[in-house]
């Protein structure tokens, strides 16, 4: 469970958080959706610890985080995963070396059983045969996608994506989506995912919260976005014309 | 300005704190610090060679002719080459050029990683991305750079004897007994203990600025040239203060 309470958050003087509060549950998807410069990728990030938050408190159960000193929050951090929006894989290394870093970092298993783990959680991520490609040899969604095996491969208590099939094709991205579902089901996990894909909204999301220039005017669960009266919600949800188009004609 | 300077210096020795502070496991960090060896080290072997045959040679043509008179000795022009490289060339200028080859890779290496979001994946998983990235680099060149530095004064002695040799400046037998005229051993622990403040003054200040690079390529390209100028200034002081507290 992670809560956020009250958090600000500004750059030079401008606010990018408002006063956001949000409660995330274990072994949820927790969904946070919100236009493109929104402040979602600021909120998650403000939430791992990786921007310094003005004001307001972060809980990681019953810890509070955002007090806590950095070798505090190491301890913390050895159970988070995290899917950057750019992938962020260690570009000099391999696909699988990119996977292992963390269980040579943090287990004392023999490399065979490493192997084991880092093909597995490859395989999961549909990934075969590029264990020795580097990642400026993969395409963007592989990328995407080994960034995913390797924030999963030591079974995170906390996991956070951000935006984890954009730039996927339809097909791989729902792959991907209860890819992660299943992750938080099985093992219990946080998760907090940004997106801006109804699509994965409506297909994982048991948590939904809006984030609209930086403050949180919603939050429910999936069937509610779609039942919404907030304008600002409502056009998000049903921007598209074939979204516009079902809602005419009820849902 | 001074603010600014305030700043830099408050957050170059947080920096220095972190790094030193709990490294994660040791055969990771040995593993990095083998490979650093290779990039930094054994990487720089070769212009440090070339650079080094060609002073020696040149400082023995340039001394040759400056002290052109039957009343010296000939052998002098050994002793001054051996002085010029131990002294000075052998530390202080293979450092200014190891500035420019190691620090701006090193900025521009962990500058890169910074702005691709590598160092916070690092952090994510809770590792000490400062330690990690910048303490092997730190050990690798504190133990490599004095045996460049010895290399140099072998190979630069050796250019020197060269052009003897080849061009017949002054008998080699003359450079030869030059050489070992009046030596003393500190010259060479005085040199190798300056490398070692250098490398640790080159790796340091460029990780620095790589580390704290905020934008994209061209912040990365600014950082590393930063890196060079301002490693290369403190080296200079450093020799400064060094051999005032050394060489007495
Ligand atoms: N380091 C920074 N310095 C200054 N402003 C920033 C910084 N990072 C983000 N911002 C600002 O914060 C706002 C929110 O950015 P954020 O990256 O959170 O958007 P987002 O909701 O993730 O959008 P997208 O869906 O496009 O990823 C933007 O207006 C951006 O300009
Ligand atoms: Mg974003």
């Amino acid at each position: 469970m992670i809560e956020v309470k009250n958090v600000f958050k500004s750059f030079n003087g401008e606010f990018v958080l408002n006063d956001v509060s949000v409660l995330f549950e274990a072994g949820k998807c927790n969904m946070i959706i919100g236009r493109s410069g929104s402040g979602k990728t600021v909120l998650l990030k403000s939430i791992v610890g990786l921007l310094e938050i003005d004001r307001g408190e972060i809980w990681y159960d019953d810890r509070l985080f955002s007090k806590l000193i950095l070798n505090e929050r190491q301890e913390i951090r050895q159970k988070m995963g995290m899917l950057f929006q750019g992938g962020a894989l260690f570009d000099s290394l391999t696909v699988e070396q990119n996977v292992m870093f963390p269980l040579n970092m943090f287990t004392n298993q023999s490399y065979r059983e490493k192997l084991k783990r880092v093909n597995f959680c490859l395989e999961r991520v549909r990934i075969e045969r590029a264990n020795s490609m580097l990642p400026a040899e993969l395409s963007g969604g592989m990328r995407k996608r080994v960034a995913i095996a390797r924030a999963i491969a030591l079974n995170p208590k906390y996991l956070f994506c951000d935006e984890p099939n954009s730039g996927l094709d339809p097909e791989t991205g729902i792959v991907i989506d209860k890819l992660i579902k299943e992750i938080t089901v099985d093992f219990k996990t946080t998760t907090v995912i940004n997106s801006h894909d109804m699509n994965s909204v409506l297909e994982i999301g048991d948590k939904v919260v809006y984030i609209h220039n930086g403050y949180k005017c919603w939050e429910g669960t999936q069937e509610e976005v779609l039942h919404t009266n907030n304008p600002d919600l409502n056009d998000f949800v049903f921007a598209t014309t074939l979204a516009q188009q079902i809602k005419k004609q009820g849902i | 300005m001074i603010e600014y300077l305030f700043i830099n210096f408050g957050k170059y020795f947080l920096m220095l704190k972190r790094i030193f502070a709990r490294p994660g496991k040791f055969s990771i960090y040995y593993r990095q610090t083998i490979t650093e060896v290779e990039n930094l080290g054994i990487n720089s072997f070769g212009i440090v060679v070339i650079i080094s045959v060609f002073v020696g040679a040149v400082i023995t043509i340039q001394t040759n002719y400056n002290i052109e008179n039957p009343f010296l000795p000939k052998y002098l022009v050994g002793v001054t080459v051996r002085d010029s490289l131990l002294l000075e060339f052998s530390s202080t200028m293979v450092a200014l050029i190891l500035a420019g080859k190691v620090g701006s890779s090193i900025a521009s290496e962990i500058g890169m990683m910074r702005v691709t979001e590598q160092i916070d994946a690092l952090e994510i998983m809770g590792v000490n991305s400062a330690s990690y990235l910048i303490l092997p680099k730190i050990i690798a060149s504190v133990i490599f750079f004095p045996v460049l530095c010895l290399i140099s004064m072998i190979v630069g002695l050796f250019g020197g004897y060269l052009s003897c040799f080849l061009g017949k400046i002054i008998p080699p037998s003359d450079y030869i007994y030059g050489i070992q005229y009046a030596f003393y051993p500190h010259y060479i622990s005085y040199a190798l203990t300056k490398t070692v403040f250098y490398a640790f003054i080159i790796v340091t200040i460029s990780a620095y600025y790589g580390y704290h690079v905020e934008g994209g390529a061209i912040e990365v390209g600014r950082s590393s040239t930063k890196a060079v100028v301002h490693s290369s200034v403190l080296i200079l002081l450093a020799n400064l203060i060094l051999t005032r507290i050394l060489l007495q």
